[in-house]
């Protein structure tokens, strides 16, 4: 199903050793958390800003490598998200579930996430979500293409949860950011 | 087909780059290209508002294009397609497709002595290529050939293919230099002689 | 039924995890498998051994190009094993001298199966130490950790 994150994945991603990634992202985490005393819900914050300067940029990549034209649903955005963004990127494949009623909301589960390998929470980290540079990863990406959503986790299997779990709302459709001569 | 300048543009219009790739093209002032890059834009803009009362969903991009003369023997084609739903399944499917995403804006402009193409990003940006005239075209003219739809479009989707290549280099070397701030002018030495080599 | 006692020493000379346990294999009537059996006046000084032992491994680091160090000291009838990570984190084992009756198969366990524990206790602590939150010379609390070496202890000792 997923042929084309398939493709990106090997043929025009840089690959990098993994564990240099999952290192360089953890000691970034460790350092924010004692840059701000522990405070983990500025580091929370923190994280998300750095993901949405990710997202602004990288959303550009995505777009030129896979010519993926505008979405018309958010079944149809979360789809693309999951089996091209994910897979070319991180070389994962999450799942989605829980849509909402007016499919404007849906979780998005990470049965394996590459950031948190190794990782042991310090036990007074109960409002860490050590993963939350992908929330804003996603909002910045999305953002670019001119839908405002909120993304939040849930759930994280390093505090104990079952799954590793993250939500995505639709808020609004920028519409005056839609660029002319679309359709 | 000669490329002759690459610019780029933001999504407010503003000239954030520029690049007489290979000699041929006289110099304007500084100031007359932030003239023309935004009033491409315009145009652009206000083109993609224009169109036909009695246009059929039919009909493909380029198809029924539309000529308004600008100037001696100028082209100006807005033409609007319908989006087709299966373009993201084939991105998930496995087919790659081209990022631009101009499709009922102005797409070129021609001339008797250059050629104009504008690409879109999704996010808005754009990319204008400043090529040498579409050699058929005046072959048609002065040898009276008859040639298929195919033929004339060669160029545009040869350049079509030059776009995707700069913006993926576009998107590897501009966004990806952490001292880059979006919207602003790219002066990477980098970029530069990477969009050189693609020239070639 | 051997009485254990390990523990991991920083480069600082500080103790970093320890760890008191009994052999789980020959279990004899008397006394919990798994629960050290060591007297009130020797678990008093097993830290002391320890440390006193980490001079002797500097020393021996240097006269072996194994990470393993063997038998390296032996005080007040306990016998102690060594070993030195990369990183110049020491592990050390304390155990009584085996009695005469089994002392021939205690010397044949010695080498390999010690420097098995040890080197599966190294992949540990290397993972302990990919762990973004610790950082060298912290003391290992992490619950995940301990029973790792637990089960590591019941496989080999």
């Amino acid at each position: 199903m997923s042929r084309s994150g398939e493709e990106v994945w090997k043929n025009s991603t840089e690959k990098i050793n993994s564990e240099l990634f999952t290192l360089t992202y953890g000691s970034v985490v460790a350092q924010l958390c004692s840059d701000y005393n522990n405070n983990y819900n500025l580091v929370n914050k923190q994280l998300d800003s750095m993901g949405y300067n990710i997202g602004i940029r990288l959303i550009e990549e995505f777009l030129a490598k896979t010519g993926a034209a505008r979405c018309h649903t958010m079944k149809e955005t979360a789809e693309i998200i999951l089996k091209v963004g994910f897979k070319m990127f991180l070389n994962i494949t999450p799942q989605v579930d829980n849509w909402s009623l007016d499919n404007r909301q849906f979780s998005l589960i990470l049965n394996e996430n590459p950031l948190a390998d190794f990782v042991e929470l310090p036990s007074d980290a109960k409002d860490l979500w050590y993963s939350q540079i992908l929330c804003g990863v996603l909002r910045g990406a999305l953002h670019m293409v001119q839908l405002d959503v909120s993304v939040w986790f849930v759930k994280d299997v390093l505090k104990g949860d079952d799954i590793t779990e993250l939500k995505l709302k639709l808020n609004k459709i920028l519409k005056d950011e839609v660029p002319a001569g679309e359709d | 087909m000669k490329v002759y300048a690459i610019y780029i543009l933001n999504k407010a219009g503003g000239l954030i780059y520029q690049n007489d790739i290979n000699p041929g093209l006289n110099k304007l002032s500084a100031n007359d290209y932030l003239v023309l890059a935004g009033t491409i834009h315009g145009v652009h803009a206000i083109a993609s508002k224009l169109k036909p009362t009695e246009f059929e969903p039919s009909s493909k991009p380029f198809g029924g294009e539309k000529e308004i003369p600008i100037e001696s023997s100028a082209t100006f084609s807005s033409s609007i397609s319908v989006r087709d739903s299966t373009i993201n399944n084939d991105v998930v499917n496995g087919r790659w497709n081209n990022p631009n995403t101009n499709n009922t804006g102005l797409r070129s402009i021609e001339t008797d002595l250059f050629n104009v193409y504008v690409f879109q990003s999704l996010t808005g940006i754009k990319f204008i290529l400043i090529t040498s005239p579409n050699p058929i075209v005046h072959n048609v003219a002065s040898l009276n050939l008859k040639i298929n739809k195919g033929e004339l479009n060669r160029q545009f989707d040869l350049a079509k293919e030059i776009f995707h290549n700069i913006y993926v280099t576009y998107s590897d070397y501009v966004m990806k230099d952490p001292f880059y701030s979006l919207e602003m002018p790219i002066k990477n030495n980098l970029f530069d002689s990477k969009i050189r080599e693609l020239a070639k | 039924m051997a009485s254990y006692y390990f523990t991991i020493i920083g480069t600082l000379d500080r103790p970093l995890y320890e760890l008191e346990f009994a052999s789980f294999k020959n279990p004899t009537a008397q006394g919990v498998p798994g629960k050290s059996q060591f007297s009130a006046s020797v678990k008093e000084i097993l830290p002391f051994i320890a440390n006193s032992s980490l001079d002797v491994v500097e020393d021996a680091q240097w006269n072996s190009n194994q990470f393993h160090l063997g038998k390296i000291d032996a005080f007040f009838g306990l016998q102690v094993n060594g070993y030195i990570t990369q990183g110049n984190i020491k592990f050390l084992l304390c155990y009584e001298t085996p009695t005469n009756a089994n002392l021939a198969l205690h010397a044949k366990q010695d080498d390999t199966t010690l420097k098995q524990f040890f080197n599966e206790v190294n992949d540990l602590y290397v993972k302990c130490l990919l762990n973004p939150f610790y950082s060298v010379n912290d003391a290992i609390t992490s619950p995940d950790f301990d029973l790792r070496v637990k089960l590591i202890v019941r496989k080999y000792l």
